[in-house]
């Protein structure tokens, strides 16, 4: 079986500080796999590195088999993977709708054209409405992403993540930052949205992670110390050291 | 879906269509009535002028506006457009044949051979970055010209006669209002690629380079490649700008893309508003007016666009067009009474501070030329002596008390807005 994401040896200093000490990950195609580590264990700059937007020092990454490592995010994306930012990173001058449009031209067999009307292209506008629905965001639609809530905008990051079809999506802590009724609504949604897909997501609220992912990978100090079903996860005693601490007693 | 259910959703969007369709139509039945309204040759010249400034200043906000890209060398690809236009006008003197019509077009492909040049080094990167490296490809360019005197005719520039090439059915432009309508029609058509080009999936990439560039990246696309054609885009209808300009002035020299002409774009796109398709049109028409106007009345006319130029960064930083975009709903909403005295009670303040503007402005330059020996011009009519202490002083003490009237009436304006704003956004 091909693994939709298999990264080996993976290494990245940020001058004399090694962030990322020899990562070995594993993700099937079509799970939903979490990445959970405490603060600093280079788990942001483990899906920079996958996604592109960083260089790494070794180590090779391949996308269903296929070598993606040192490639322009761009062309990463274009083989299929897509990510989200813990930090919001959309469009903010443009409409929730034209966030959603942009993300999925690059798929919908827009090119660069400059001499067909973007209404011409009836599937984008099809699938910019139905990502629209599915973030339940259908009365914001002519709202400026930059004047949306704080969740609002969150659920658009998610949404144009997405809004490309990518098979392999990366989330990077969907839910910080969210009430406790807000981030049940963003369950539902990534739920919904990593259907059919495989999901690799960063997340620090455990209840989150244990509810959704059917893989847990635990990054300490730059390695993946662990990485299995949620049960054996919660057992292993490595993890419990390294990570888990006084959260392992109240799970247990 | 069912067939009356299409139609029912068709018929809305081609009911959209003709809306937007109407300020197109209006504005050719104002270029077309406009001549004759307009008293003059000096009118006719000044509506010329406009309709360049026009394509030139809407080329210029595809970058700044729509792409977040700031060009201090944009008048590289007018004057180029301009210098092989010019060269296109001489072989039509010589014989060959050029319809004068077709200039605009030659301007075009002058624009974008260098746009996809100069762009091919610039458009690497974004920002700051990006804004010196036109800096600094507009000084090199400039340079390049003035060095080669057998192709751009050194300091003197290039000159030619429009009417001397082949006429088209009867007609050879060699009148002011036979060159008006072929500058109007190529002006209109312009900004009317221009206007649908920010409907096409390149103008919409062009926005999101503008709010996140590396965002792009992880859709997709490459926003250095989408600058470059954005750029070179840019650089072709500059390009027919510059055509425009070779065959309404019959002379293009190095001063056509100088910095201060390159300046100038910058002035009048954001003095109309970067923020909307429209907004340049409205700076182009407005400092091109006040440039031709101005400066028949005095020397001080780009000391005062500059000042237009600061008032509009620091109070309206969307522009005329920013402005009129605020108070729409609010107008809309009928709001309108409630800020007109509020606004009112502003003018005293904004004439006195203008009336000391002016008189310092004014005195200042008369002085120089006082001191060099000419005798002193009227300042708005009165005989003042520049090298007397009391009209400064009252220009000085005019300034002040409009400035102090100004802020004390500014706090009840701003409060007056904010209330109907938000009284208009909840309605």
């Amino acid at each position: 079986m091909t693994l939709a994401l298999h990264v080996t040896g993976l290494k990245k200093a940020f001058g004399p500080t090694k962030i990322i000490r020899g990562v070995e990950l594993q993700v099937a195609r079509g799970e939903r796999h979490a990445v959970i580590g405490p603060n600093g264990a280079g788990k942001s700059t483990l899906f920079h590195l996958i996604s592109g937007r960083l260089p790494s020092d070794a180590g090779q990454i391949l996308l269903h088999g296929q070598d993606i490592t040192g490639l322009a995010p761009h062309d990463i994306f274009n083989r299929g993977l897509a990510r989200s930012f813990q930090v919001t990173s959309l469009f903010p001058r443009l409409s929730v709708f034209e966030n959603l449009r942009a993300a999925a031209m690059r798929t919908h067999g827009c090119g660069h054209a400059f001499w067909r009307r973007l209404e011409g292209f009836a599937p984008l506008r099809r699938r910019a409405e139905e990502v629209l629905s599915l973030l339940g965001l259908e009365r914001r639609r002519d709202v400026l992403a930059g004047a949306l809530a704080y969740a609002d905008q969150r659920a658009l990051e998610i949404g144009v993540t997405i809004a490309g079809g990518a098979e392999t999506i990366l989330l990077d802590e969907p839910t910080a930052g969210m009430s406790r009724a807000e981030t049940e609504r963003a369950v539902t949604l990534i739920r919904r949205v990593s259907e059919g897909r495989t999901l690799v997501m960063i997340e620090h609220d455990l209840g989150v992670v244990f509810g959704l992912a059917d893989t847990i990978s635990v990054l300490a100090e730059g390695r993946v110390i662990a990485s299995g079903p949620p049960d054996q996860v919660r057992g292993d005693p490595a993890v419990r050291t390294a990570y888990l601490g006084a959260a392992a007693e109240t799970l247990a | 879906m069912s067939a009356p259910a299409q139609t029912a959703l068709a018929r809305p969007q081609s009911g959209a269509a003709l809306r937007a369709m109407l300020p197109w139509v209006l504005a050719a039945l104002a270029a077309l009535i406009l001549p004759h309204v307009v008293p003059g040759g000096f009118g006719l010249s000044l509506l010329c002028r406009m309709g360049i400034a026009i394509v030139f200043a809407l080329s210029f906000n595809m970058l700044l506006g729509q792409g977040g890209m700031l060009d201090f060398g944009h008048a590289v690809f007018l004057g180029l457009g301009g210098f092989l236009a010019m060269h296109a006008m001489k072989l039509a003197d010589a014989g060959w044949w050029i319809p004068l019509p077709a200039l605009p077009l030659v301007g075009a492909a002058g624009g974008l051979a260098v746009a996809i040049l100069a762009g091919w080094v610039s458009t690497r990167r974004a920002g700051t970055a990006f804004a010196m490296i036109t800096l600094g490809v507009a000084e090199l360019v400039v340079a390049v010209v003035l060095l080669l005197p057998s192709v751009f005719g050194g300091e003197e520039g290039l000159s030619g006669d429009r009417s001397s090439g082949p006429p088209l059915l009867g007609v050879d432009f060699g009148t002011q209002i036979q060159a008006y309508y072929l500058i109007a029609a190529w002006a209109w058509a312009a900004a009317l690629l221009m206007w649908l080009y920010t409907r096409t999936p390149l103008g919409r990439l062009a926005n999101a380079i503008r709010d996140n560039p590396e965002r792009v990246g992880f859709l997709g696309y490459d926003a250095a490649r989408i600058r470059l054609l954005v750029f070179s885009l840019s650089g072709l209808f500059a390009g027919i700008a510059g055509g425009l300009a070779a065959l309404n002035d019959e002379i293009v020299t190095a001063g056509n893309m100088s910095p201060e002409a390159s300046s100038a774009v910058l002035v009048m796109t954001f003095i109309g508003g970067v923020g909307t398709f429209w907004g340049p049109v409205i700076g182009a028409v407005l400092i091109t007016f006040l440039s031709v106007a101005l400066s028949t009345v005095t020397d001080a006319w780009q000391l005062y666009s500059g000042l237009l130029f600061v008032a509009m960064v620091v109070w309206a930083p969307g522009g005329i067009s920013g402005i009129i975009l605020a108070h729409a709903p609010v107008v809309r909403a009928g709001f309108a009474g409630r800020l007109a005295p509020a606004y009112a009670a502003m003018l005293p303040g904004f004439f006195l501070a203008l009336a000391g503007t002016l008189g310092l402005a004014e005195l200042g330059f008369r002085l120089q030329s006082v001191r060099n020996g000419a005798s002193p011009r009227p300042v708005f009519g009165m005989a003042l002596d520049p090298q007397g202490v009391l009209p400064w002083v009252v220009a000085a003490i005019l300034l002040l008390a409009g400035a102090w009237l100004l802020r004390r009436a500014a706090p009840a304006a701003r409060e007056a807005w904010q209330e109907a704003s938000v009284m208009a956004q909840v309605q």
